[in-house]
């Protein structure tokens, strides 16, 4: 079909695509004129291009930075997970992006971190599951970590219920250079062990610890530690 | 190490965590800001911005260098999102999102990663402010607020040529004072 629409009109909706404010049936004309006008795909990209600056006006908020270790938990999970993710990926999976410890995920999280310390033990043998331990005060675990999943189970018994106001944040530390915050412990049910899972690899560190910071998270590692290891074969 | 646009561009094509990495430490800051205009609400704003990102991983990088740059691709991504958030349409697939077109490798570097570095806050403050109040109102509405022409149209109680018309002049103002601002020409890829 002959595209009815001159270079005129279409500028003009171009601008009002660059704003999100295109009709849909508008927006089948303007791709049919795009297809065949180079100059307009250009003055499009100028459009995109120039209300992207939009924002630059606003106070740039960053994000908590637990929101990035959920997303590249989340990442590396599922670069790692073999083509047919095992059932308890697929349920971590299933839990709502950016919610995955509300109290439906945390039910979902637990039960598939149970099964999952399981599976990992069980790969002992062929040699892609190593095991740490871990202590404090009060509280003893383990660090299951899968070598070749890349992906690492932190388990731990003996912590106290904190009040919403704060969480149990996890750190991972290298020889050099600051520790780098990993995960968030989450109650096991009933009472059951705290359990974090962790993503990536876990060479480059030499230790592991958790301590008391406010909900959402600390950019470092406040002085309130409650368990520590070393990433050494026990 | 740094890298550019067109670096995470392919390594996001690779499907390397290590690009989705990159982008967000370039772009997820914007992302956020973007998400929490348009909803007023950190909770749903981190939603919007964790989901965006794993979209884009999971998609795999569409990204078309003749339409736009990197981050005005995530921008929209972002907004588009949000915007659906916002009207309660979570689970619609928009048409016009740019991750649902086809890959195509980056073969141009993108110009406004610098003029967006360069550009101070208060600088595209400045220039939105020059617009004329009904014209900054129509742009506002659209990109923070999700309407279309036809409900700018209602709401401002004008016809729809002047919204097209409103939001047309308002962006060319946009570019010529920014440049301006840059004392640069308006950069062509």
């Amino acid at each position: 079909m002959a595209d009815p629409m001159s270079c005129e009109e279409a500028t003009d909706l171009l601008a009002l695509e660059a704003v999100g404010a295109l009709e849909p049936a508008d927006r089948e004309l303007v791709e049919r004129h795009l297809a065949t006008c180079a100059p307009c795909t250009h003055a499009a990209a100028e459009y995109a291009d120039l209300t992207s600056l939009l924002p630059a006006a606003l106070d740039l908020v960053p994000p908590p930075a637990r929101l990035r270790r959920q997303l590249m938990a989340q990442v590396y999970a599922e670069a790692t997970a073999p083509s047919r993710p095992s059932w308890w990926r697929r349920l971590v999976a299933a839990i709502p992006a950016g919610r995955p410890f509300t109290a439906i995920g945390a039910v979902a999280v637990v039960a598939a971190i149970v099964v999952g310390i399981y599976a990992v033990a069980g790969r002992n043998a062929a040699s892609t599951s190593v095991t740490y331990t871990v202590s404090g005060t009060t509280a003893t675990g383990t660090l299951s970590v899968d070598t070749t999943a890349r992906q690492a189970v932190l388990t731990v018994k003996g912590l106290s219920a904190l009040p919403s106001s704060e969480v149990y944040e996890v750190w991972l530390i290298p020889p050099h250079g600051a520790p780098k915050g990993a995960a968030f412990l989450s109650p096991g049910l009933g009472g059951g062990p705290w359990t974090a899972v962790m993503g990536g690899s876990m060479a480059g560190y030499t230790s592991i610890a958790a301590t008391v910071e406010p909900a959402g998270g600390s950019p470092t590692p406040s002085n309130t530690e409650v368990l520590s290891g070393q990433l050494t074969v026990s | 190490m740094h890298l550019s646009d067109d670096d995470i561009v392919r390594s996001i094509s690779a499907h390397s965590p290590e690009g989705i990495e990159a982008l967000y430490d370039r772009y997820g800051g914007l992302a956020h800001t973007v998400a929490l205009r348009i909803l007023s609400d950190r909770g749903a704003a981190e939603d919007v911005v964790q989901e965006s990102f794993l979209a884009v991983w999971r998609r795999g990088s569409t990204f078309q260098p003749g339409r736009g740059s990197l981050r005005s691709w995530i921008c929209t991504i972002v907004r588009n999102r949000a915007i659906d958030r916002l009207r309660g349409d979570r689970h619609r697939t928009r048409l016009d999102s740019p991750i649902e077109g086809e890959s195509i490798e980056p073969t141009v570097s993108d110009p406004w990663a610098a003029v967006a570095a360069e550009l101070s806050a208060e600088e595209v403050r400045k220039a939105l402010a020059e617009l004329p109040a009904e014209q900054r109102q129509t742009i506002e509405l659209a990109y923070y607020g999700g309407f279309s022409q036809s409900e700018i149209a209602t709401k401002m109680e004008v016809p729809l040529g002047t919204v097209k018309g409103r939001v047309r002049i308002a962006l060319d103002k946009l570019r010529a004072s920014l440049a301006d601002r840059m004392e640069t020409s308006w950069p062509t890829q």
